[in-house]
């Protein structure tokens, strides 16, 4: 049995795994008061962690009715992250391990994102998998449990999310307004203009930028009062652009390595039209819980138990790490 | 009574082990230009001093932490460190004011000592003691306005720690003694957070937080 703990940007994570990847708690306190802000703040972020992080332990621990003597080991999200945020997460891992002589296991976060498709009832690779939220747009090529996997794609510059939340911004909704861009999508016609996709960047790679820009002059031309007028289109059309850009590479990507298996991950696996797009790429697709899509940390504590475990004393060192070991 | 105590607060990560009046201390003092050893050396640091001390987990009584003012980074790496070692082993944790621990070998040699952490910014973090009596309340403040402030009352200031270092330009005019750049009394020990975690009534983990001083920086940023 282990516990995980998942501390990368602004949800507080603690969840409780089975040897067999059964899920036994899974506590995320989000915090919520960045929005107001208009992004994450880092210091802000950190702050809340170590206020929240011991209740959010305890909370995992009781839902899973187990104590810290029957775990098997701890493990925790190294990075990629904010670094201020995950240092909290990674002090205390250490400390609550340490404390009773137990293994840690450090996780890489991407590998965690894939790892959240071997939770029971497993989906077992090979397969591909897309992550797309706030902070990745990743195409991997998933031959085994990990830690290690084939990057096919990685964003150019915005992530797809951060597409999403721009656009919602550029159209005046709140944020994070990705969510709120595809409710009031629903509403209008996705061919009503043509956004850019991104074709144009080379192999599986992908590019939100464009969309983005494309986005502010079409509001541009069409004045304050037509923008508005027409806002159920535009959202419905720039939505159409990002979900294209996706599935364009997924599909290439299945035909490339002849997988015929797809797994969804990250807060954009939500999108309604995403998940339609998808079923119909390849015979398998699997899309984990909500819950499971967005940063978690059961998904940290599936991939830990693919991960050699460091024994105490090992770990006393472990730092977190900002920025990929990964090519990311 | 066997505490186990640390601060974070300062580029130093100082940790010290108190079984009655024993004391065992280890500290990571960076070099300069190296980056604090906060997130790396605390845990091995507590470990050497447990050992040193032939201490183990069952034995210890007490956990006592720096609080700060101080940086905030390393006051979260602290904090979480004893946070985390309480929740873990159902232990009593005491926070202890940074700049109190600062003062405390001060408070030896003169009646009025005034503890100061240099805050960045051109700023320090800095409390001040008059015999038994906290007569600054800790502060982040210009050193222009805590020389301002010490000069108002009078009698002359024994100062102690980095900010006092780094400022003696602005703080001694104002009659602030300031030992020699390599004194002792500069640096923060561990054994007198122990000391005084001892004195203090222990709270609940979740009670013992930074004392930060300052507001963060809103600065928002995409998701990573
Ligand atoms: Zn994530």
């Amino acid at each position: 049995m282990i516990l995980a703990i998942e501390t990368s940007c602004d949800d507080t994570c603690a969840a409780v795994v089975g040897a067999e990847g059964e899920l036994l708690a899974n506590v995320i306190s989000s915090q919520g008061i960045h929005d107001r802000y208009g992004g994450v703040v880092p210091e802000v972020a950190s702050r809340h962690h170590l206020e929240l992080l011991p209740a959010v332990v305890d909370d995992a621990l009781a839902r899973a009715g187990v104590g810290l003597g029957d775990l098997d080991a701890l493990a925790v999200t190294q990075g990629p992250g904010l670094v201020g945020a995950l240092l909290v997460g990674v002090a205390s891992a250490k400390a609550l391990a340490a404390a009773r002589e137990l293994p840690l296991v450090p996780v890489d976060h991407l590998h965690g994102h894939v790892a959240a498709n071997f939770l029971a009832p497993s989906f077992e690779p090979p397969f591909l998998c897309l992550l797309a939220s706030g902070g990745h747009t990743l195409l991997a090529e998933v031959r085994d449990h990990g830690p290690d996997f084939g990057v096919l794609g990685t964003t150019l510059d915005d992530a797809a999310g951060e597409a999403f939340d721009k656009g919602a911004r550029l159209l005046g909704l709140g944020f994070p307004g990705g969510p709120e861009l595809s409710r009031l999508a629903v509403e209008g016609d996705p061919h009503a203009f043509a956004f850019p996709t991104g074709r144009g960047v080379a192999g599986l790679d992908f590019s939100f930028a464009g969309l983005k820009t494309a986005l502010l002059y079409k509001v541009r031309d069409l004045g304050e009062d037509e923008a508005r007028a027409r806002r159920a289109d535009l959202a419905a059309s720039y939505e159409h652009a990002i979900v294209e850009a996706l599935v364009d590479r997924v599909a290439r990507g299945l035909e490339q390595t002849g997988l015929d298996r797809l797994a969804l991950g990250g807060g954009v696996a939500a999108n309604r039209l995403l998940r339609e797009r998808a079923a119909g790429l390849a015979p398998h697709v699997h899309v984990p819980a909500p819950e499971l899509c967005t940063d978690n940390a059961a998904m940290i504590a599936s991939a830990a138990r693919f991960v050699d475990p460091l024994p105490y004393p090992a770990y006393v060192g472990l730092d977190a790490y900002a920025t990929g070991e990964r090519a990311l | 009574m066997i505490i186990l105590g640390f601060d974070t607060a300062t580029p130093a990560t100082a940790v010290a082990l108190l079984d009655g009046d024993e004391v065992v201390e280890r500290r990571h003092d960076p070099e300069p230009g190296e980056r604090p050893g906060h997130a790396t050396r605390l845990l091995a640091l507590l470990a050497e001093v447990m050992a040193e001390g032939g201490v183990g987990w069952e034995r210890v009584d007490r956990i006592a932490a720096g609080i700060g003012p101080g940086s905030f980074t390393g006051l979260r790496i602290g904090l979480a460190t004893a946070r985390s070692l309480a929740q873990s082993r159902a232990l009593p944790l005491v926070g202890v004011s940074s700049l109190a621990a600062l003062a405390e070998p001060a408070r030896a040699q003169a009646d009025r000592v005034v503890a100061v952490l240099d805050a960045r910014r051109g700023e320090v973090f800095a409390a001040a003691w008059e015999g038994r009596d906290q007569v600054l309340a800790p502060v982040a403040l210009a050193p222009e306005a805590l020389a301002e402030r010490l000069r108002d009352v009078g009698s002359p200031s024994l100062a102690a720690g980095d900010g006092a270092v780094r400022f003696r330009e602005q703080l001694e005019p104002a009659g602030v003694v300031i030992p020699a750049d390599g004194s002792p009394l500069h640096r923060l020990s561990a054994a007198w957070i122990c000391r005084l975690g001892a004195r203090a009534e222990a709270a609940g983990p979740g009670t013992v937080l930074p004392s930060y001083l300052r507001e963060p920086d809103a600065h928002p940023r995409q998701r990573p």
